[in-house]
């Protein structure tokens, strides 16, 4: 909840008219941001024999797109807060254009490291924050529903693009390819163009007595070094994780991540093992794909309701016990029904979690705190996406039994999720404390973590007093937490 | 080659037993005695070389046949896609002959003619091709493609016996064939941002002067027989 004092409210977002053709630019973008690093591994096989290396040499390309779509969070962050999102989405695929046609002419892996991997995924990150930024700054209300949609871009361009990197590869080769998708990505910066800036209301006098100001206490070498501290700070805003609620959605979406991504990497392999045919087991992951393309949007539309509205990050939690759940279901069973209804109900609870993940830290942050919340949270969240997949796979090696690789990602998984139920109660708990001390009156409270953006949000907190959640033991539990963060000085 | 059967409900004494390769009878017709309630014919065979390859019978009486194929190792993997490369490019093209089957003593390389298989000697001309084969696998590189070096090639994986082939397709194209739908997407691109950004100055125009209209509407409002006139000139 951004702590939003006054005088730096931008204007009601729009909620609606222009704000759809937005969302299609971010369809778009987010569409291609996640999309591209699956789809590209078509090609993989063709550039193995081509370069003559092994298949771990060529994954990296994968793992690097996948890291610097992630570690260049802060950097686009930056340049978003500095620069809006529409020319940031425009360098983005101008970027990843380079990328490409620079990729088809390459001769050595390494070459194929540094284009696709580096510059890229650097492509994609801007792409992908930019995004997620212009959302939060045209819907409020029908937010949720904004970000179920264009998250839903990424399942759909995956879809798409992998039958379509069939057809590329076959007819022109895999350097042919690489140029024509280059093409495809430049359609980002058709999406960036659709991305109008919103206007903030014009103060200019409160900017220029800032300026007074600035110019007033500044000698010249201080005022350099204030200078680079500030930038350091724009670039990576530790003053974040003194947010009580932020640091908890951190832990919670570090968990989620670390078991997210094996199960998928693993499944074909999984029902393979299972004496399941290849076709039949490459189809759980198509069915997969198809249920997340309904169950981002359809969780949006969820979440966009009045009765889970203003308790989101419950819906959030609810969404990672399930997933959580089911990863451990499947350790259960065999057989290639069992696995499809697991698959249908995996691609549900995948679906659920990123049509929230964003949506989540919007309604923790803010508009104004987003960019650089999204960036801070990308760059961490990359150390457990990748570090997932490869545990994953050496619990398999040793232990000789995939089921445990469902064990271990359920059980993280689910740990998470009630983790983040319990923590959310707590988070609620101190919220409500704050405002209705907030509003007998007291002293500015500088942690208040409203999103006052928008009067209607506390009507509808307003609502949710009752209830089993504010029962007298419940109660009793909260209050000992809040004791217990007060004694070790955590002050939370 | 060993055939065993244990009979049908007549358990006759002596059953005639012979072998047939390729629907054709071999050496002469035994007698099969019945021993332990099954017949046993053993048949031994000479593997001479690629003749000696093909589809052995036992057959027992008129009731009872059993089959053997004897083949050199097939390859299993063989890409049925053709390989897409360009004029100026090399290409790799690969063999393999997996696991656990037996490796070759040697491997050879084809390029159709027609109909006919035309060895490849890496040796006569290194500059355009090079052949690396090391046990199960063996790899094709050619240089400076040319169209003619477009069509099918065989890779021969050479045992004592026979030779198993596998076949490969190659095609040549020129960059220009990627270049076209690549510059067509690219003037899509820039046509689309260009009639986005045109269309939002023109709505933005469009309201800066609607703002100016109300404005000076406003002064109309207030300002009597000159605003009258004014009104008259814009109409």
């Amino acid at each position: 909840m951004a702590p939003a004092p006054e005088a730096e409210l931008v204007v009601r977002p729009l909620d609606g008219g222009w704000g759809w053709v937005v969302v299609l630019g971010a369809f778009i973008s987010i569409g291609f941001s996640y999309a591209l690093p699956k789809a590209i591994t078509v090609f993989f096989h063709e550039i193995q024999e081509e370069f003559t290396i092994s298949y771990s040499d060529i994954a990296w390309i994968s793992s690097i797109m996948l890291a610097a779509m992630y570690a260049g969070g802060p950097v686009s962050s930056l340049l978003v807060t500095t620069y809006g999102s529409r020319p940031v989405v425009i360098l983005g695929g101008v970027m990843c254009w380079v990328s490409m046609v620079t990729a088809s002419f390459g001769n050595s892996i390494i070459h194929l490291y540094i284009c696709i991997g580096v510059i890229g995924g650097f492509g994609l990150s801007f792409n992908l924050n930019a995004s997620l930024t212009i959302i939060s700054k045209y819907f409020l209300a029908k937010r949720p529903l904004a970000n179920g949609i264009a998250m839903a871009g990424s399942p759909v361009f995956l879809c798409l693009l992998a039958p379509l990197n069939q057809y590329l590869l076959s007819n022109f080769g895999w350097r042919g390819s690489f140029l024509i998708l280059g093409a495809m990505l430049l359609n980002c910066c058709v999406a960036g163009s659709l991305m109008r800036p919103v206007t903030p209301p014009r103060n200019p006098s409160k900017a220029v007595s800032q300026k007074k100001l600035e110019e007033q206490t500044d000698v010249y070498g201080t005022s350099l070094k204030r200078n680079c501290m500030k930038n350091f700070r724009k670039f990576l805003d530790f003053s974040l994780f003194k947010d009580r609620g932020f640091v908890i959605y951190l832990i919670g979406s570090l968990m989620f991540f670390f078991g997210a991504y094996a199960p998928i990497v693993f499944l074909t392999a999984y029902a393979v093992k299972q004496g399941i045919e290849e076709y039949s087991a490459a189809y759980l992951l198509s069915i997969m794909g198809f249920v997340d393309m309904f169950a981002r949007p359809g969780t949006g539309l969820l979440a966009n309701t009045k009765w889970i509205r203003p308790r989101v990050q419950y819906f959030l939690s609810f969404a990672m016990v399930f997933t959580g759940s089911c990863h451990l279901m499947c350790s259960l069973g065999t057989g290639y029904v069992f696995l499809v209804v697991y698959t249908v109900l995996f691609g549900i609870g995948f679906g659920m979690m990123f049509g929230l993940i964003f949506e989540c830290l919007m309604d923790l942050m803010g508009s104004q705190r987003f960019p650089s919340a999204v960036g801070l949270v990308t760059i961490i969240e990359c150390c457990p996406m990748l570090l997932g997949p490869p545990a994953a796979g050496a619990l398999v090696d040793i232990t000789g039994d995939y089921k445990y690789l469902f064990i271990m990602c359920g059980s993280v998984i689910l740990t998470g999720g009630v983790f983040l139920f319990v923590m959310n109660m707590y988070n609620y708990h101190m919220l409500d404390k704050e405002r209705a001390m907030k509003e007998m009156g007291q002293n500015h409270e500088p942690k208040d973590n409203h999103d006052q953006e928008n009067g209607t949000m506390m009507q509808l907190k307003e609502g949710q007093e009752s209830g089993i959640l504010h029962s007298p033991t419940v109660r009793r539990c909260l209050q000992s937490i809040e004791n217990a963060f007060y004694i070790s000085g955590l002050k939370w | 080659m060993e055939c065993t059967w244990t009979g049908n409900q007549n358990k006759l004494p002596n059953i005639t037993g012979y072998w047939k390769k390729d629907g054709n009878e071999i050496d002469s017709r035994l007698t099969v005695p019945l021993e332990n309630e099954q017949y046993n014919l053993k048949g031994v065979f000479d593997i001479v070389g690629e003749e000696s390859l093909g589809n052995y019978s036992c057959v027992f009486g008129s009731e009872a046949k059993i089959e053997f194929v004897l083949a050199a190792p097939q390859m299993g993997e063989v890409r049925d896609k053709p390989i897409v490369s360009y004029a100026g490019d090399s290409v790799v093209i690969a063999c393999k002959m997996e696991e656990p089957k037996p490796k070759p003593s040697t491997w050879h390389w084809y390029k159709a003619n027609g109909t006919d298989k035309a060895l490849i000697d890496a040796a006569a001309e290194p500059h355009r091709y090079q052949i690396h084969s090391e046990g199960g696998k063996s790899t094709l590189t050619v240089r400076n493609l040319t169209q003619a070096d477009a069509g099918f090639y065989y890779c021969g994986a050479v045992y004592l016996i026979s030779t198993s082939l596998g076949r490969l397709e190659v095609r040549v194209i020129t960059f220009l064939e990627p270049l076209k739908p690549f510059i067509a997407i690219v003037v899509e691109v820039l046509v689309l941002v260009a009639v986005i950004l045109l269309y939002e100055r023109k709505s933005k125009k469009k309201s800066i002067t609607g703002s100016q209209k109300t404005k000076k509407e406003k002064r109309e409002n207030s300002g009597g027989e000159e605003s009258s006139s004014v009104r008259q000139r814009k109409v």
